[in-house]
């Protein structure tokens, strides 16, 4: 876990007068899960929209595998090996499971010298990444618009745990789904980080980021409140420097952990 | 509700069109003295070439989640352009080729640039300057027109060559060819949206754009394709209607906007967007001919058929409206 993967040096954005990031470093190394706290407004989501090149940063640098980084889109930044979850679901409900599991990236054959889709070797992989992740839906040829919302959550979480990449950033991706489903959602994450690609999670439940995490960064307006290793800190402290009540930069809370 | 019951249901749904098509050719082919004959339905094949070809090219850009109004005005320009470049008489220059077929690849090329000029200045407009596709396409509709109008100094242009006429008027089975070209054009066009990446990249855009900019789909570039796409189509359109009527007037092609609307509409394709595949369409616009040769046949004045048009368009909505109230209540 030394080997830096992401590192993020003074990021900003304006947006006009307003100042949604105003200088916000740290890093990701391969392996490493990091729970992103804060509270509503705090800038996390549009951090993440930064990192997945959704949104251009008005300032800073980026540096992804050592190297200079700053997707001007998402296709880049998934060209890159970076895959997100967002928040509001990324669906297109009016296609089929199979269609959204491959979305821009669909398998073709060539028939006649025509790229055409390969729907049954695409079916096939969807079967099997569902099948190991023990999610269940009826058939994956159903519209999207008919599943439910956890259903939907897990064909995401699916997506992103089949295509894996290098880093992967999950915006609140347990919001629809029910106990179970979201500890298998965190297992995965567990098991997705063993293969050695860096998870950045936004949570508000303060139990799931210390489940899953290893550390833990709180943004709070606009800047890193504090960035700590999960077993040097408790929820106590953790809601502290969300709210503020502790100084910004407050570092290990003394005698917890070791 | 069962499985099965909820497949079948929605396998209505989805093919609409053509059961409410086979339903009134029924109805017509019973009530209407001389309706049912081979004759008849040539007749309505044949009709169904230009307005179809249109069709595909506004489906394309509505199943994308956008607008194209000026398709009529497109086909209309390329018409146009047909006509002053290859007619020989009235405004037109007649020019010539030796051999003289090659009149045939000229005329078309020249069409479908046209087209392909003005649906990539839609496009850009949409797309880059992110104006409201309803705005830009309007303007469209009207400028082009207004071009069509002031280039021809509102005469017409009369007398194709007669190897362009030949697709016109050479039939096998009874259908001229032009026909044929608008149905290679449905089972093309059909393919791509139900085959290819780019089809299923359009509809994916149509149902949900942020989710298939964020999976990494080039949305701007596909819309553009979109854009050009239909005005290319269009223009195709515009250049069979020229060989049909061996030349162009101003005012050729009016009124077929709204037809093209109600033969999507009626095809099942939701106005909202990523809901749609193209042969409905093709029987939206076989069914609106249909209705016009039954008006023909039964002596009404032609007036009613503006009467009913602007009706079916009504219950075109109606319907995309009811279906989509039926399909929330299947999920």
């Amino acid at each position: 876990m030394s080997e830096p993967l992401l590192v993020l040096d003074n990021i900003t954005k304006n947006y006009g007068a307003v100042e949604a990031l105003r200088g916000v470093s740290f890093s990701i190394a391969k392996g490493e899960v990091i729970a992103l706290l804060g509270d509503n407004g705090a800038g996390k989501s549009t951090l993440v929209k930064i990192i997945s090149g959704g949104l251009d940063a008005s300032s800073g640098t980026m540096s992804f595998e050592g190297r200079d980084f700053r997707p001007k889109s998402p296709s880049e930044a998934k060209a890159a090996g970076i895959e997100t979850v967002y928040q509001d679901l990324s669906l297109c409900t009016n296609v089929d499971v199979v269609a959204n599991f491959f979305m821009g990236r669909e398998l073709t054959r060539k028939v006649m010298g025509i790229n055409v889709l390969d729907e049954a070797t695409m079916e096939a992989h969807v079967a099997k990444a569902m099948a190991s992740a023990g999610t269940r839906i009826p058939s994956l040829r159903t519209k999207v618009e008919h599943l439910s919302g956890g259903q939907r959550q897990a064909i995401e979480l699916n997506r992103f745990v089949h295509w894996g990449g290098k880093l992967v950033l999950l915006d609140e991706p347990f919001a629809a789904l029910g106990v179970e489903q979201t500890k298998r959602g965190l297992q995965m994450i567990r098991q997705v980080a063993a293969q050695g690609i860096g998870v950045v999670i936004i949570t508000h439940i303060m139990q799931q980021a210390f489940q899953v995490a290893d550390r833990m960064v709180v943004i709070r307006q606009g800047v890193v409140a504090g960035d700590v290793p999960t077993k040097q800190t408790n929820a106590d402290a953790v809601i502290g420097m969300i709210t503020g009540e502790t100084l910004t930069g407050a570092g290990p809370v003394a005698g917890v952990g070791e | 509700m069962q499985p099965r019951q909820r497949r079948s249901l929605e396998f209505v749904l989805d093919n609409l069109v053509w059961f409410m098509l086979l339903a009134v050719l029924a109805i017509f082919s019973a009530t209407i003295p001389n309706y049912f004959q081979p004759g008849i339905f040539a007749n309505i094949i044949e009709q169904s070439s230009v307005l179809g070809v249109m069709s595909i090219g506004l489906a394309l850009v509505i199943i994308a989640g956008h607008m194209d109004l000026s398709v009529e005005s497109v086909a209309a320009l390329s018409a146009m352009a047909t006509g002053i470049l290859f007619a020989s008489s009235g405004i037109g220059m007649g020019i010539t080729f030796t051999p003289g077929w090659l009149v045939v690849p000229a005329s078309l090329l020249t069409g479908m640039a046209v087209g392909a000029v003005i649906g990539a200045l839609n496009g850009y407009l949409v797309i880059k300057v992110k104006m409201n596709a309803f705005i830009v396409t309007l303007s469209s509709f009207i400028w082009v027109r207004g071009l069509v109008v002031a280039i021809s100094g509102g005469r017409s242009a009369q007398n194709l060559a007669d190897e362009v006429r030949f697709l016109a008027i050479q039939r096998f089975l009874g259908i001229p060819l032009t026909a044929y070209i608008a149905i290679l054009c449905f089972v093309g066009f059909s393919f791509m949206m139900a085959k290819t990446r780019f089809g299923r990249h359009l509809l994916m855009i149509g149902g949900n754009e942020a989710a298939a900019f964020r999976a990494g789909i080039k949305v701007d570039k596909v819309l553009m394709i979109a854009f050009i796409l239909s005005g290319t189509i269009a223009a195709l359109a515009g250049w069979l209607l020229a060989i049909r009527t061996s030349g162009a007037t101003a005012n050729l092609g009016t009124g077929m906007l709204f037809n093209a609307f109600a033969a999507v509409v009626i095809g099942g394709v939701s106005l909202k967007g990523g809901v749609g595949a193209l042969p409905g369409v093709y029987a939206g616009v076989l069914l609106l001919s249909s209705i016009n040769t039954a008006i023909n046949l039964m002596g009404l004045p032609p007036h009613y058929t503006q009467v009913i048009h602007g009706l079916l368009v009504l219950a075109a909505v109606l319907l995309d409206t009811l279906k989509q109230t039926i399909r929330k209540k299947l999920a």
